[in-house]
């Protein structure tokens, strides 16, 4: 499915001395089949916007396209189903006495047979490397463990578009790579996806698209590569430096290494 | 973070916010007794001006103020109606069945409004004017001689002082698992009372256990940076009894004794 977001605009706490405003009018599109990267520093407002795309904040201005479709004339708990939105730290809402149980509450909201939800809950842990933990106490897992299971609970709807806030915030590299591998095996099968995240190396690993926010709009949205290389400015001093040498920007797949730049520097002192 | 209830801090600067808390502590204190002491209602209409004046004073939008009332109008409503219907005093004014409506019930009604809505914005006048921690060491320091008889007075105040300031807290925590929960299809306003109380398990299990994992954290955060209790601890925020604070006290005392003598 193809998820629009026209000129949302968010105010947390309107007309009290609490008032923020946390979106200024955000305009994107996750096309299917993509993954789309937002980027974007603390406060910029990714983990409100992405709270929007199932509607689980309702935008102060603007509106949630789907299909070219208002969202808010679809039922709820479809566009809930369609839209798999896996919260920052998702492992904190963990509640069931078993893994399997827990990632069975979604597809259990769903009314399908017991079969088809066993089915489901089984398929979605395995997805994640995390079909052993079935029988297991989620409160007795490592944060790796916790994790996996808790995004396998979002997984388990089989949503057609997967927003996941900062999945690899604070994980180790093993589970952080199994997470990685199930994005860009979900593109495959053709679901899209939003991956908030603060890695601009895993983001340039596996977006399409990367957004960039900024203090509640965009500031630039394109290809990883047009976005960080777009804005000369923008770029960090080792890359300036080499391409002011070496005479052109650096792309993907064409990257700015330490010893180039340190090369360039010596050729030019002579050394 | 949404929704303002009774005795939530409302922060602007005002000479009633600038008031040592203990001074505001004992005023509301001593107001609550000198509610109980007043009994015409003209007594009543006239404190009630004063605390009008000093909810203006300290710049808290009046619609504000009478948001925090909210939550008591159930219970207002319910006396008044009760006075209403089962006082015996006064002229009949309306009867039916059994039944009857009294001038006097409609005075009495009126009064024990008055004095709910009263007690209820004296002390929301003190939580929305006093920062909790301001307050939690107002209370300390009453408390203080209390020490002499081995009363825990640091610990109670720390214990409210931690409270308070995980109020908000545990609040967003509940918040983002209700919407964690949601986005996996849980509804929380479907069904009947038995229903909607069952849907809750997915978020007080784990708002449960994050509060306990929270309480340990803190504890040792606490700890790994020397806290000990309170035995010669100093204070950053040192609290200041000044004139003003004595006038404040004694303008109170004052307005209820008048409030008492109409």
């Amino acid at each position: 499915m193809k998820l629009e977001l026209r000129d949302i605009r968010h105010v947390y706490a309107p007309s009290t001395p609490f008032e923020v405003e946390a979106l200024r009018g955000v305009s994107l599109v996750v096309e299917p089949g993509e993954v789309l990267a937002i980027i974007g520093g603390t406060g910029s407002g990714k983990s409100t916007l992405v709270q929007h795309m199932n509607l689980l904040l309702v935008p102060t201005g603007g509106e949630v396209l789907v299909d070219g479709v208002d969202a808010r004339s679809l039922k709820q708990s479809e566009l809930r189903r369609r839209v798999g939105l896996v919260f920052q730290f998702p492992e904190s809402a963990l509640f069931a006495p078993t893994v399997e149980e827990d990632v069975a509450f979604a597809p259990r909201q769903l009314a399908l047979s017991e079969a088809e939800v066993r089915e489901r809950v089984l398929e979605s842990l395995r997805a994640l490397g995390a079909g052993e933990l079935a029988a297991r106490s989620p409160f007795a897992l490592s944060g790796g463990e916790k994790r996996r299971a808790a995004i396998a609970g979002v997984l388990a709807m089989r949503p057609e578009v997967l927003v996941l806030d900062e999945p690899t915030a604070g994980l180790d590299p093993a589970t952080r790579e199994n997470l990685l591998a199930l994005i860009l095996g979900l593109r495959e099968a053709g679901v899209s996806v939003v991956l908030v995240s603060h890695d601009l190396d895993e983001v340039a690993e596996v977006a399409d698209k990367v957004c960039a926010l900024h203090e509640g709009r965009v500031r630039t949205a394109g290809t990883p590569a047009e976005v960080f290389y777009g804005d000369p400015a923008q770029a960090p001093a080792t890359v300036q430096v080499a391409s002011l040498l070496r005479g052109s920007r650096p792309e993907i797949d064409n990257p700015v290494r330490f010893g180039e730049t340190l090369d360039a520097l010596r050729a030019l002192q002579g050394i | 973070m949404t929704s303002r209830t009774l005795g939530q801090f409302y922060p602007v600067s005002s000479p009633v916010h600038a008031l040592d808390p203990r001074a505001k502590l004992l005023a509301t204190a001593v107001f609550v007794v000198g509610l109980f002491l007043i009994d015409s209602t003209v007594g009543l209409l006239f404190v009630a001006a004063v605390l009008a004046a000093l909810v203006a004073v300290s710049r808290i939008p009046a619609g504000t103020f009478l948001r925090l009332l909210r939550p008591v109008m159930f219970i207002v409503a319910l006396t008044v109606l009760f006075q209403i219907l089962f006082a015996r005093e006064g002229v009949t004014l309306f009867q039916w069945g059994f039944l009857e409506v009294n001038s006097g019930g409609l005075r009495l009604g009126f009064f024990l409004a008055l004095r709910i809505l009263l007690l209820v914005s004296s002390a929301g006048l003190l939580t929305a004017t006093t920062a909790p921690v301001a307050l939690a060491d107002g209370i300390e320091d009453l408390l203080s001689p209390l020490k002499r008889v081995w009363f825990p007075a640091h610990e109670v105040a720390m214990m409210m002082t931690i409270a308070l300031r995980f109020i908000p807290t545990l609040g967003e925590e509940a918040e983002k698992i209700k919407g964690a929960q949601s986005a996996r299809g849980a509804d929380f306003s479907r069904g009947g009372p038995l229903r909607r109380a069952r849907s809750l398990v997915p978020v007080l299990v784990p708002l449960t256990v994050g509060a306990f994992r929270r309480a340990d954290e803190l504890a040792d955060a606490m700890e790994s940076r020397g806290y000990r209790g309170g035995e010669g601890r100093t204070r950053y925020r040192e609290l200041r009894f000044r004139k003003k604070d004595a006038l404040a006290l004694a303008v109170t005392l004052l307005v209820l004794l008048v409030g008492i003598l109409l």
